[in-house]
């Protein structure tokens, strides 16, 4: 029950104080309107059929990522600034647990880019989204959110080893949208990107939208990359455990909680 | 009397890294060989230059920083290794305006901290007014922190402080920056607190604010101790010095 108050009242504070940002708004609003229009003007010309959805799926998951970036890591860099971080961190109900309510809370108010994607592309193109396969989306749609809940606390984590936040979550967005396949499809890239994203589970969860979304007909193929996506999500968790201990005594020993 | 802070041989070193291409790195030395302890019930301060080290020693204490080496110990436990038994029995404040949730109410970053500090919500609740009313914001508590003055962030996180009726307090120059009657308020609520049998560990350049609040002083000066008693003792170590502040500059120059 009291982790339960803890989660509940960090998510509620993170999507309060997140949304208040400018920068934000412009991450969870103005951004997946500029990105719909881009990737379905670019899509449009291709020469594809049937790939509003692909443009409309893209441009909200490029807005999520964005949001997940700059705010799940930004959001630790804030806090360091604001001198709230070290009180947080010592604070009994554990940094683990405080950062998986502000992550949830980021995910949570971050699904809001596919809404806007959604009706950017219905509003000015009039394109549809047909969801060939609604059951598996939402099997797909439960095991994506997992995945992005798990890959930012693990980049939390390990963003709270050094001051140069900023940097690295600049540093991680644009290679993570393209070599996971967000706009296009990551079997055109060379093949060390694939490999490479292959071990990156959004990789996965992309994968498993598009294919709910396009219909799935080869249940077999839908069930692999779902084993896949549980796996690397499963051991993503494992790392955060693992690294738990060591991070925490790491950033008390670096003196990383603060600026200097 | 029973000790609940004990340090002995306390040190703490940071790495310091310079260039770009040829990166040099270089270890500073915060905290050297500091060695005291604190009993329940008392008001200890630590004085000291900028860069004294009693930043980073309160620090180690709250077990926000790791000790290089020495013993570091609060409530019986090492500060690096058992800081759960500790965090819950303990809270801070420092000084300045940082540490406070400004896009929320006072009334909501004290509802927050009661969370994470797992205070049932009924008693979280009495508690706040209780707090809101000791520290004067009681007809500010609804409003946003951000639009709060100096003097009313540094009350709040006093309040924040207090919200896990933390047996050991540690402020680190809670007064900085206040006008004359904010500091005076934050002395007396001090004083108060000391009288509900509290144990604080205080930094402070105020020199009377030590004076009046103080049991034990503990002067340090590069990291390392240099002189602890009480202000009596230390006038008197300082060769009969009118007042602590004269005591604090002849035994601080006499160092240099």
């Amino acid at each position: 029950m009291k982790t339960l108050r803890v989660l509940g009242s960090t998510l509620l504070l993170q999507m309060k104080q997140s949304f208040v940002r400018p920068m934000f708004r412009f991450c969870l609003i103005a951004n997946p309107i500029l990105n719909t229009i881009l990737v379905y003007e670019m899509f449009r010309n291709s020469g594809q059929t049937d790939f509003a959805a692909y443009a409309i799926l893209g441009a909200g998951l490029m807005g999520l990522w964005g949001c997940i970036c700059f705010s799940s890591a930004g959001d630790l860099n804030r806090e360091r600034y604001s001198g709230t971080l070290s009180q947080i961190f010592v604070a009994p109900a554990g940094f683990q647990t405080i950062l998986w309510g502000k992550v949830l809370g980021n995910t949570l108010l971050s699904l809001g880019t596919l809404l806007f994607s959604w009706l950017t592309a219905k509003l000015l193109y009039g394109a549809s989204f047909p969801i060939r396969s609604p059951g598996y989306l939402l099997l797909a749609f439960l095991a994506a959110v997992g995945c992005f809940l798990s890959v930012s606390v693990l980049a939390a984590w390990l963003l709270t080893l050094s001051r140069k936040t900023t940097l690295y979550m600049n540093v991680i967005e644009i290679p993570v949208i393209l070599i996971c396949g967000f706009v296009f499809p990551a079997e055109q890239l060379p093949r060390w990107a694939q490999i490479l994203g292959m071990v990156l589970s959004p990789t996965w969860a992309v994968k498993l939208l598009r294919m709910a979304v396009a219909g799935v007909p080869d249940r077999a193929a839908f069930w692999r990359a779902f084993g896949t996506l549980a796996a690397l999500t499963a051991l993503y968790l494992v790392l955060i455990r693992l690294l738990y201990g060591e991070i925490q005594k790491q950033v008390r020993i670096r003196a990383t909680l603060e600026v200097c | 009397m029973e000790t609940v802070v004990e340090v002995r041989d306390l040190k703490r070193t940071y790495t310091v890294t310079k260039g770009f291409w040829r990166r040099e790195k270089r270890q500073v030395t915060a905290v050297d060989g500091l060695s005291f302890t604190v009993e329940r019930g008392e008001i200890f301060g630590l004085l000291g230059q900028n860069g004294a080290g009693k930043t980073t020693t309160i620090k180690m204490l709250i077990t926000l920083l790791a000790p290089t080496g020495g013993l570091c110990r609060v409530l019986g436990y090492d500060t690096f290794g058992q800081e759960r038994a500790i965090r819950g029995r303990i809270n801070f404040v420092f000084g300045g305006e940082l540490g406070i949730y400004r896009r929320l109410s006072g009334r909501d970053n004290l509802k927050y901290f009661g969370n994470l500090y797992h205070v049932p919500p009924e008693l979280r609740d009495r508690r706040i007014d209780e707090l809101l009313r000791l520290v004067e914001l009681e007809q500010d508590g609804d409003r946003l922190a951000e639009t709060y003055s100096k003097g009313m962030l540094q009350r709040l996180q006093i309040a924040r402080g207090l919200m896990n009726d933390p047996e050991i307090l540690f402020l680190d120059e809670p007064t900085v920056g206040l006008d004359p009657l904010g500091a005076r308020m934050l002395r007396s609520l001090i004083a108060r607190l000391r009288e509900q049998g509290k144990t604080i560990l205080l930094t402070t350049h105020y020199l009377p604010e030590a004076e009046e609040l103080c049991g034990r002083i503990a002067i340090l000066h590069k990291g390392r101790l240099l002189a602890l008693g009480t202000p009596q003792e230390l006038k008197e170590q300082a060769g009969q010095a009118a007042t602590l502040e004269d005591a604090y500059v002849r035994l601080v120059e006499g160092a240099v």
